[in-house]
C-alpha cells in the first residue's frame, strides 16, 4: 500500500488545467509519464511509484478502485471532477458525476485513508 | 495595547461563490445575510488588522511536510489557486501580510510556552482563506496574519491544541504594544463529508451540527472539548468535520464567552456555520 503516493499523483494532475489536459488525453502515457520523472539531489526529494493495482486504477480513471485503495476522500473527489469535467459539462451533467461517485464509494463505507 | 474586537466563524464552502449570485437563490438569502452581518461588525468595530486561522486543502501543505500549526509571517500572499479558479470559478487575489503580529504569534526567536508553531514565509493561500475574507472584507485591504491549522491530513491537532491556540492568540494580541484593534476570522465546517460515502448529501450529520451549534450559543467550551476529544466522533460526523475544530479556537480565544451571533443555515450545502462574538 502506498496510498501517499496515490495522493501525491492525483494532486500532480489536479492542481494545474495543464496536467489535467495532459491526464485526459492519455491516462496510462500520463501515468508512465509521472513515474519516470522525480527529484534530483540538488531539489527536495521527489520519489515516485505506485503498485500495479494503483497504476491499473488511474490508468482507467476508477475513482471507486482509487477510494478503495486510500486515496484521500477529498483528492480524490475534485480529482474524479477535474478528470471527467470534459464529459459532464457536454454530457451527463455535475450531479449525476455526484451520484455516480457516491454509488462507488458508499458500499465500502469509510476506509482508512491514513497513509 | 493592542485590543481584541472581534472574533467571527463562516464557512468556506467554494461552490458559493458560483452559487450566491444576485439575484441570490432563496435557500442561499440567510447564508449572503450573515456574511453581510459579519462584514457590517468588521467595519463597525474598525478592525485594522485580521488573524485567519483556516485549514490548507493539501495543496499549499502536503503529507511530504504537514504541519500542526503553521503561521504566516510573509509581507504578501498570493490567493488561490489554478484548480480553485477552474473548479470553483474564483478570482485570484493578493493580500498583505503583518510580519509584527505573525511575530508576535509565532515567537520571533524562541516558540512561545503554550503551543509549538511552523513558520511560513511563502505560501498561496486557498480557498479557506480566500473566500472568507472576500466576503468579509471585499476590499481586501486589511494585512492579514493567516493560520493554517492542520484538519485536513491525519493526524490533526487535538481538541486541546487548538484551544490552545486561542488562549495563545488572545495573551499575544492582549500583550502587543501597539494601538491596533484586531479581529479574528475563522472559517470551518460544520459535519461536511466532501468525497466521502456521504458527499453532497446535505448534512452528513445534523446531530453533531445541532451539539455544535450549542456549544457556541452557550458558551460551552468544555462541551465542544468533551465531544470533540472523541476522534471516532468526528469521523463519524464525516470527511472534513475535523475543520470545525477552527471554531473552537475561535470559542477559547473569546475566553469561552457565549457567541453574540449564531446561526447555523441549511441549503442545498452542508449545514453552514455562523458565530460571531463582538465588543460593540
Amino acid at each position: 500500500m502506498s496510498a501517499y503516493m496515490v495522493d501525491k499523483f492525483i494532486r500532480a494532475v489536479e492542481l494545474g488545467d495543464a496536467t489535467v489536459a495532459e491526464y485526459v488525453a492519455d491516462p496510462p502515457a500520463f501515468v508512465e509519464r509521472w513515474l519516470a520523472g522525480g527529484g534530483t539531489p540538488v531539489r527536495p526529494t521527489d520519489d515516485r511509484f505506485l503498485t500495479e493495482a494503483e497504476r491499473a486504477a488511474f490508468a482507467a480513471r476508477d475513482f471507486g478502485a482509487l477510494y478503495a485503495l486510500g486515496a484521500h476522500p477529498y483528492l480524490l473527489w475534485h480529482f474524479t471532477e477535474a478528470v471527467y469535467e470534459h464529459e459532464y459539462t457536454e454530457g451527463s451533467g455535475w450531479r449525476e458525476l455526484v451520484e455516480r461517485y457516491r454509488a462507488a464509494v458508499a458500499p465500502q463505507g469509510l476506509v482508512d485513508y491514513i497513509p | 495595547m493592542a485590543e481584541l474586537v472581534l472574533a467571527a466563524v463562516t464557512p468556506h464552502n467554494p461552490l458559493l461563490w458560483r452559487a450566491m449570485t444576485d439575484p441570490v437563490p432563496d435557500d442561499l438569502r440567510p447564508i449572503a445575510a450573515n456574511f453581510a452581518r459579519i462584514r457590517e461588525a468588521v467595519a463597525s468595530h474598525e478592525v485594522d488588522v485580521l488573524v485567519v486561522i483556516g485549514t490548507d486543502h493539501l495543496r499549499q501543505f502536503f503529507y511530504d511536510n504537514s504541519p500542526a500549526f503553521a503561521i504566516g509571517k510573509a509581507d504578501a500572499y498570493h490567493g488561490t489557486w489554478e484548480n480553485e479558479v477552474r473548479t470553483f470559478g474564483m478570482e485570484y487575489a493578493e493580500v498583505v501580510g503583518h510580519r509584527e503580529l505573525a511575530d508576535r504569534i509565532a515567537g520571533r526567536s524562541v516558540q512561545p510556552d503554550a503551543i509549538d508553531f511552523s513558520v511560513s514565509l511563502e505560501w498561496r493561500l486557498d480557498h479557506a482563506f480566500v473566500i472568507p475574507l472576500q466576503y468579509v472584507r471585499p476590499e481586501l485591504d486589511l494585512p492579514v496574519v493567516p493560520i493554517h491549522a492542520n484538519a485536513s491530513m491525519p493526524p490533526v491537532p487535538s481538541v486541546r491544541r487548538f484551544v490552545a491556540l486561542g488562549e495563545h492568540l488572545r495573551r499575544a494580541i492582549e500583550d502587543w504594544d501597539s494601538d491596533a484593534r484586531v479581529g479574528i476570522l475563522t472559517s470551518g465546517h460544520m459535519a461536511n463529508d466532501v468525497g466521502g460515502p456521504r458527499t453532497f448529501a446535505g448534512s452528513p450529520d445534523p446531530e453533531f451540527d445541532a451539539l455544535a451549534a450549542g456549544w457556541m450559543r452557550d458558551g460551552d467550551l468544555d462541551g465542544a472539548i468533551r465531544v470533540c476529544s472523541d476522534v471516532d466522533r468526528l469521523t463519524a460526523a464525516g470527511s472534513m468535520t475535523s475543520q470545525f475544530l477552527n471554531a473552537v479556537a475561535a470559542l477559547a480565544a473569546m475566553g469561552g464567552r457565549a457567541a453574540d451571533f449564531v446561526d447555523v443555515p441549511e441549503s442545498r450545502f452542508s449545514t453552514s456555520p455562523f458565530f460571531l462574538w463582538s465588543t460593540r
